[in-house]
């Protein structure tokens, strides 16, 4: 076995249990020390965006979304957006390693189960990035369960989101179109995005999903 | 982006780019046309990239590969400011080299560590930089690059070079002189007409068909290919006097004789630093010597960097190992004297020059210390004029046949050595057809 990331051996001894088939063997992706890098968001979080603190109280950025009356998503994230997550982003989306989708797709796939809800829709990418880049990073890290395309980008500007600040963020107007209103109608609908910043286009989203008949929407992501 | 950001170059630009200049296509079949390697991995709709070189960004079917061809635009205006002198067997093996220039062949020059091999390719790096040719040295490890670029710069002082590597930002430019990583060359086509290779036999070129391949195609279909090592590879060796001329330089550049690796039996290492070890190193500190201690794996560094500490709290010291994010700066320390010893892995194994060191080598029957990897390590000790010898000593739990063949090696070396030194045979040998 190769750490996916840093490709150095892991060096694995099975234990006795699973030598004989007793216990199912784990297939590991990570070494220690790359698996280490990654902070796990535990249960004390903000219940609206998933952000990790001390308590379980909403957080200023909820809060503002409230004063917006935005719905809640009471989005969860599996990990915390810290160097370790950042470079494994930039090397996962921006190098282009599709490869590296399969490091999160079990627990991604586990954390989408855990919600229960009608439709799994991930957030599409441009048509300029699928050009580029050559895949939707959302739907390459679900890979194995049924999604629903229900969501497609309009904005035809270059600018990437990742070089917006949150303030440039908040302007924007409506950035998705729904393909067919159809598929959604009184369903319950579970948004995926990779990473959780300002919050932004999940709420776009959620917001043209529930105008267009959707009953309730949560969002997951990979880290916040 | 201008013209001559191309020269010699490939570069990845997503179809969706249009150009004026030369475009590739990316894959033929499923081989990647920058590094060669048919090792793809999928992506959706039918589209795929290289997963071989990723490392210098993705090649994908989405995108072309973009170059100009190499125009040779330079001045030839070059001075060479070195003011050293060549030892006469330095000049032969010199002057061999301004053959193979003129002759564009592929050349080997093996000679000991610390023969002076920058030394004697100054000579016919400075008659390509006076014909317009473009030159690079290149070699697969990053610390023997940044090591040899002020050497090079310092001897041509005049001439623009550009520093390639994987750990640095310095924005690539168009130069007649590279200095540059071997994977570097993945990103040239068709550039080099002197292209040297240092330190042949390393990791993680030996036996990588990528980096032969990327060497290939960085240089001119005619042009000339030095490698430099101190110890080939059985397949070099093999190609001796067949496919590959060489020159043999097995006398060090102050005509003394290389130090000898003397092993030293302990017990668990890991568990006990050994009374042999610690009496030593408590030795070596009251010479007040600088010293080397190398370590098999990463891991080892910080238990005995503690034990030591512990035994000599007032001594100075440090480790060093590849992924650590002050290696260089560390490196520097020792070499500046300001810490008195330090612990480190096989990557300053070759290419560093710290003057008047000894080396200790802890687990030297550890599988990462090859027969190769021993000799260089070796090769550490006694490269000053004022203090050409001094100790090697490898403490290993079970003597195994790759310290022995180490240690036959030095020997091997020494005998030839001696040879010139003494009798004044032919200074240097240039193997033409004879097989050593």
């Amino acid at each position: 076995m190769i750490c996916a990331l840093c490709r150095t051996e892991l060096f694995e001894v099975d234990s006795f249990l699973q030598f004989f088939g007793l216990v199912k063997t784990e297939g590991k992706e990570l070494c220690y020390s790359c698996q280490s890098g990654f902070e796990i968001i535990g249960s004390d979080c903000c219940p609206d965006c998933g952000r990790q603190q001390v308590n379980r109280q909403k957080c200023y950025d909820c809060q503002r979304w409230q004063y917006q009356q935005k719905p809640s998503l009471h989005h969860r994230a599996l990990y915390k957006y810290n160097d370790a997550m950042r470079s494994f982003m930039q090397q996962y989306k921006f190098t282009g390693d599709y490869m590296l989708r399969k490091i999160f797709n079990r627990q991604l796939i586990q954390l989408v189960h855990n919600t229960n809800m009608d439709l799994v829709v991930p957030i599409p990418v441009s048509q300029y990035t699928m050009r580029t880049r050559g895949f939707n990073q959302v739907t390459g890290m679900l890979e194995g369960i049924q999604l629903t395309n229900a969501l497609q980008v309009i904005s035809v500007k270059k600018r990437q989101q990742s070089n917006l600040n949150r303030n440039d963020r908040m302007k924007r107007k409506q950035l998705f179109d729904i393909q067919d209103s159809t598929l959604i109608i009184g369903k319950s609908i579970l948004l995926v995005d990779d990473v959780y910043t300002t919050g932004s286009t999940l709420h776009c989203a959620a917001e043209l999903l529930i105008s267009c008949g959707a009953v309730s929407v949560k969002s997951v992501s990979l880290a916040r | 982006m201008n013209d001559d950001y191309f020269y010699g170059r490939q570069i990845v630009q997503p179809k969706t780019e249009s150009t004026k200049r030369n475009v590739n296509e990316a894959f033929i079949g499923t081989m990647c046309q920058r590094c060669g390697q048919n090792d793809i991995e999928k992506l959706p709709k039918k589209h795929f990239y290289c997963k071989a070189c990723i490392m210098l960004g993705r090649v994908s079917s989405l995108d072309n590969l973009v170059s100009l061809p190499e125009p040779n635009q330079f001045s030839g205006q070059t001075e060479l400011t070195w003011q050293g002198q060549l030892t006469t067997q330095q000049k032969q093996v010199s002057d061999t080299l301004l053959k193979v220039l003129s002759q564009r062949r592929t050349h080997l020059v093996w000679a000991v560590t610390g023969a002076g091999k920058t030394e004697m390719l100054f000579p016919v790096i400075y008659k390509a930089l006076n014909q317009k040719l473009r030159v690079a040295i290149i070699s697969p490890r990053i610390d023997v690059i940044v090591e040899l670029a002020p050497r090079i710069q310092a001897a041509f002082e005049k001439t623009d070079i550009v520093v390639l590597h994987g750990n640095q930002v310095e924005q690539y430019r168009y130069t007649q002189l590279v200095l540059a990583t071997t994977h570097q060359m993945l990103r040239f086509y068709r550039a080099f007409d002197l292209l040297i290779v240092d330190e042949i036999d390393s990791f993680p070129f030996a036996g990588d068909k990528m980096l032969a391949y990327a060497v290939n195609k960085a240089k001119k279909v005619n042009s000339a290919l030095i490698y430099l090592t101190a110890t080939p590879t059985t397949t070099l060796r093999k190609q001796l006097g067949k496919t590959l001329t060489a020159s043999y330089l097995p006398l060090r550049f102050h005509q003394h004789l290389l130090p000898e690796l003397k092993v030293k039996l302990v017990n668990n290492w890991r568990k006990r630093l050994p009374r042999k070890v610690e009496q030593q190193i408590k030795e070596l500190i009251q010479l007040k010597r600088q010293f080397l201690i190398f370590l098999p794996r990463v891991a080892d560094l910080k238990p005995l960097y503690q034990k030591l500490n512990k035994i000599f709290p007032e001594i100075k010291s440090d480790y060093v190992y590849a992924a650590d994010p002050q290696r260089q700066a560390k490196v520097q320390k020792m070499r500046d004297g300001e810490i008195q010893y330090l612990m480190t892995t096989t990557i300053l194994e070759r290419g560093v020059t710290f003057p008047g060191i000894d080396v200790l080598i802890l687990g030297a029957d550890d599988k990462v210390f090859s027969e190769n990897a021993l000799v260089q390590i070796a090769g550490r000790v006694g490269r000053s004029v004022t203090r050409p010898y001094g100790l090697v000593l490898a403490y290993v739990q079970h003597i195994n046949l790759k310290v022995l063949a180490a240690q036959k090696q030095i020997m091997t070396m020494n005998r030839r050595g001696r040879a010139v030194k003494y009798k004044s045979k032919p200074d240097s040998m240039v193997i033409e057809s004879e097989k050593l």
